[in-house]
C-alpha cells in the first residue's frame, strides 16, 4: 500500500491554507493514522466492493417540479447578495 | 408538581397531558427554568428561544382543548442536534461554518415532529460537523458529562445525551454515523438507537458520510426511545435511501425471552476496561436466566472495521463538505481576492482542526495514485464485514457487546491522539458500515460513571432490539436515571 503524501498538494486539493505548524502537525497525525490502515492492505478482502444499501434499490420520486427555496430565502442566508442574486468576488477582469 | 417535572419519562408526561392535569406550558416553563440553571454548568444546549417554546407550547394546548391533539408526543419537548435543520432555528453544526446560518426549512423529522404535536425544543451541541467522539471539537462551546463534570459526554451527539442525563429535555434527536448516537448514550446513562439505514429520511440532517449517516432517537428509556422513533420513522422521496419502517420493523416483537443472543468471540477482551466487560457479561447472563439462548459469535474481521470506517467515512466527508465555499451560505472570508483564493480563506477560517484533519485525510484517500490502495480497498473490506455480520445474525437475533470500551475519559485526555479517539467507536462502527439497526442500553456503572450495553441487529429488527432493551431495563433500575447536578 502507498505510504507518501504531500501534505501541500493535499492542502490544495481541499482548498485549505496551512500554516507551518499545522503542516508539520497533520503530516505527523495522518502518518500516524495511516499507519493504522496498513490492516487493510494486508486483509484477504473479496474481489467485489459490494452495496452499502441495506435495500438494493434506490428509493426514486417522480420527475415532477416540488417546492423549492425562493431567491429571497436563498439570498437571506447567502454571505453576499446584491438585487436578488448572490454575489460573489470578480471572476472575470473588465475589458480594457 | 412543577419543580419534579423533569424526571419524568415522556411516556408519563404525555399521560399526564392527556389526562388534563399537566399542560404543555407548565412543562415547558419548569424545563426552561431549569435550563436557565443548568445548561451552563452542562452545556448541553448552543441555543434556546423560550418565547418561541412556550408559543409552541400554547398551541399545542390549545389543540389538545380543541379535541385536535396530534398523538403521544403532544406537547412535549423534543432537544435537537445542531445538525437536523429546524426552520427558523439555528442550523451550526458547532462550526464557526455555519455560525451565522439560521435554517430556512424544516428537515423530513422536523416535519414529522412538528406532525405529531411536538415542541421543538432548542439546539444541542455536538462535535463540529459530527466528527468526534467526545464534543471537545465543538467550535461553540463546552459540553460536560453529567455525571461528572471533569469528563467528557461522548460524541458527537453530546450535548443530546447530556441534556438528558441533566434532566434538562425528556427527549432528544443525534445522528449516528460511526457510534455518535450510541456512544455519548453510554457514558452519559441514557439509551440511544441508530435505526436501519434507510428506515428514517436524512432530508434536511447535514452530510458528513453518506452512506453511513442516519438520525435517530435518544431519551431515558427505552419505552421512551420506541415512542419517539415511531413518530420519525415513515418513507420519505426527498432521500433516496429512505424506504420508511417496514411493518416488522415497529410492530413489538414475539416474547423477548426467546430471542437469541449472539456475543461475538474476543470483544470483551483486550482494550475492554474490567468493570466494563463485567458489566456486559452479566448482560448475557442475566438474558439467559431468562431463558435467551446465548452463544457466541464468531466475527473474524471485526479488527478491519476502524481503519475501514476512517478511508470510507473521510472520503465522503472530503466530497461533501466541499460545499463550503463560501459562496451560497456560512462563513465568507473578509480576504480580498480571487473566488479561488476567497474560498480557501473562507474553508481555512471556518473549519476547525478535526475537520480540516479528516478532510485532508479523505482528500488523500481519493487522490490518483491512491484511491486503490485505500478507497476501494476499503469498500472491500465493508463488503467483506457486512457479510460477516449477516451471515452471524442468520443464526442468533441479536449481537451483544459494549457500547464503549471504557467509561468517559476525562477532558483534554485524548485530544492530542486523534487515533486513541477513532478506537473509542470500535463496537459501534460495524453497524454503520453494515447498515444495521443498534441500540445502547445502561446497564450499570463503573464507579459513578455510567456503563452501557450494545444490541445489533439484522435491518429492521428494531422492534427486537427494543423489546430486548425493555427486557433488561424492566429487571434493573437504570431507566430514566438522572445525574444528581
Amino acid at each position: 500500500m502507498a505510504e507518501g503524501f504531500d501534505i501541500d498538494h493535499l492542502a490544495r486539493l481541499a482548498r485549505l491554507s496551512l500554516t507551518a505548524e499545522e503542516k508539520a502537525l497533520y503530516s505527523s497525525q495522518l502518518s500516524q493514522i495511516l499507519g493504522h490502515f496498513q490492516a487493510l492492505a494486508q486483509a484477504d478482502l473479496p474481489a467485489a466492493v459490494g452495496d452499502a444499501r441495506v435495500v438494493g434499490e434506490a428509493a426514486l420520486r417522480s420527475d415532477e417540479p416540488g417546492p423549492v427555496l425562493g431567491a429571497e430565502a436563498v439570498t437571506r442566508i447567502a454571505p453576499g447578495a446584491r438585487d436578488g442574486q448572490i454575489s460573489v468576488p470578480r471572476v472575470v477582469d473588465d475589458e480594457s | 408538581m412543577a419543580d419534579a417535572l423533569h424526571t419524568l419519562s415522556a411516556a408519563e408526561l404525555g399521560r399526564r397531558l392527556a389526562a388534563g392535569t399537566l399542560t404543555s406550558r407548565v412543562l415547558c416553563e419548569a424545563l426552561v427554568a431549569r435550563y436557565h440553571t443548568m445548561n451552563e454548568k452542562v452545556g448541553a444546549f448552543t441555543h434556546l428561544d423560550p418565547a418561541d417554546v412556550l408559543a409552541q407550547a400554547d398551541a399545542s394546548d390549545a389543540r389538545r382543548r380543541s379535541g385536535q391533539g396530534r398523538g403521544p408526543l403532544e406537547g412535549i419537548p423534543v432537544a435537537i442536534k445542531d445538525n437536523i435543520a429546524v426552520k427558523g432555528q439555528p442550523l451550526t453544526c458547532s462550526s464557526k461554518m455555519l455560525a451565522p446560518l439560521v435554517s430556512p426549512y424544516d428537515s423530513h423529522v422536523a416535519e414529522r415532529l412538528r406532525a405529531a404535536g411536538a415542541i421543538l425544543y432548542g439546539r444541542l451541541n455536538m462535535d463540529e460537523f459530527a466528527m468526534g467522539s467526545s464534543t471537545e471539537n465543538s467550535a461553540l462551546r463546552k459540553t460536560f458529562n453529567p455525571w461528572d463534570l471533569a469528563r467528557i459526554p461522548g460524541g458527537s451527539s453530546g450535548g443530546s445525551a447530556a441534556a438528558l442525563a441533566a434532566g434538562l429535555v425528556p427527549l432528544s434527536l443525534g445522528s449516528d454515523t460511526g457510534g455518535s448516537i450510541r456512544q455519548p448514550a453510554s457514558h452519559c446513562g441514557v439509551v440511544g438507537l441508530k435505526p436501519t439505514y434507510g428506515l428514517i429520511s436524512r432530508f434536511g440532517l447535514v452530510a458528513f458520510a453518506s452512506s453511513l449517516d442516519q438520525i435517530g432517537p435518544m431519551a431515558r428509556s427505552v419505552e421512551d426511545c420506541a415512542l419517539l422513533l415511531h413518530a420519525l420513522a415513515s418513507a420519505d422521496t426527498r432521500d433516496m435511501t429512505c424506504f420508511g419502517p417496514p411493518d416488522r420493523a415497529l410492530t413489538p416483537a414475539g416474547d423477548a425471552k426467546q430471542l437469541r443472543i449472539g456475543i461475538p468471540k474476543g470483544f470483551l477482551g483486550k482494550g475492554v476496561a474490567p468493570e466494563v466487560a463485567a458489566a456486559v457479561t452479566a448482560v448475557g447472563e442475566f438474558y439467559r436466566a431468562q431463558g435467551c439462548a446465548v452463544s457466541e459469535v464468531e466475527l473474524p474481521s471485526a479488527d478491519l472495521a476502524v481503519p475501514t470506517y476512517y478511508v470510507v467515512a473521510t472520503a465522503e466527508a472530503s466530497s461533501n463538505l466541499g460545499r463550503y465555499d463560501g459562496v451560497r451560505y456560512g462563513h465568507r472570508s473578509s480576504v480580498a481576492g480571487t473566488p479561488v483564493e476567497m474560498m480557501t480563506a473562507s474553508r481555512s477560517e471556518g473549519f476547525g482542526p478535526e475537520v480540516k484533519r479528516r478532510i485532508l485525510l479523505g482528500t488523500f484517500v481519493l487522490s490518483a495514485g491512491y484511491a486503490d490502495a485505500y478507497y476501494v480497498r476499503a469498500l472491500r473490506a465493508r463488503a467483506k464485514i457486512r457479510a460477516e455480520y449477516l451471515a452471524a445474525l442468520a443464526g442468533v437475533d441479536v449481537l451483544l457487546t459494549p457500547t464503549v470500551p471504557t467509561p468517559a475519559f476525562k477532558i483534554g485526555e485524548k485530544a492530542s491522539d486523534p487515533l486513541q479517539l477513532y478506537l473509542e467507536d470500535i463496537f459501534t462502527i460495524p453497524a454503520n458500515l453494515a447498515g444495521l439497526p443498534a441500540i445502547s442500553v445502561p446497564c450499570g456503572k463503573s464507579g459513578h460513571l455510567p456503563v452501557g450495553f450494545h444490541l445489533v441487529g439484522a435491518p429492521f429488527s428494531e422492534a427486537k432490539l427494543l423489546s430486548a432493551g425493555r427486557l433488561f431495563e424492566a429487571a434493573h433500575g437504570y431507566a430514566h436515571q438522572q445525574a444528581a447536578l
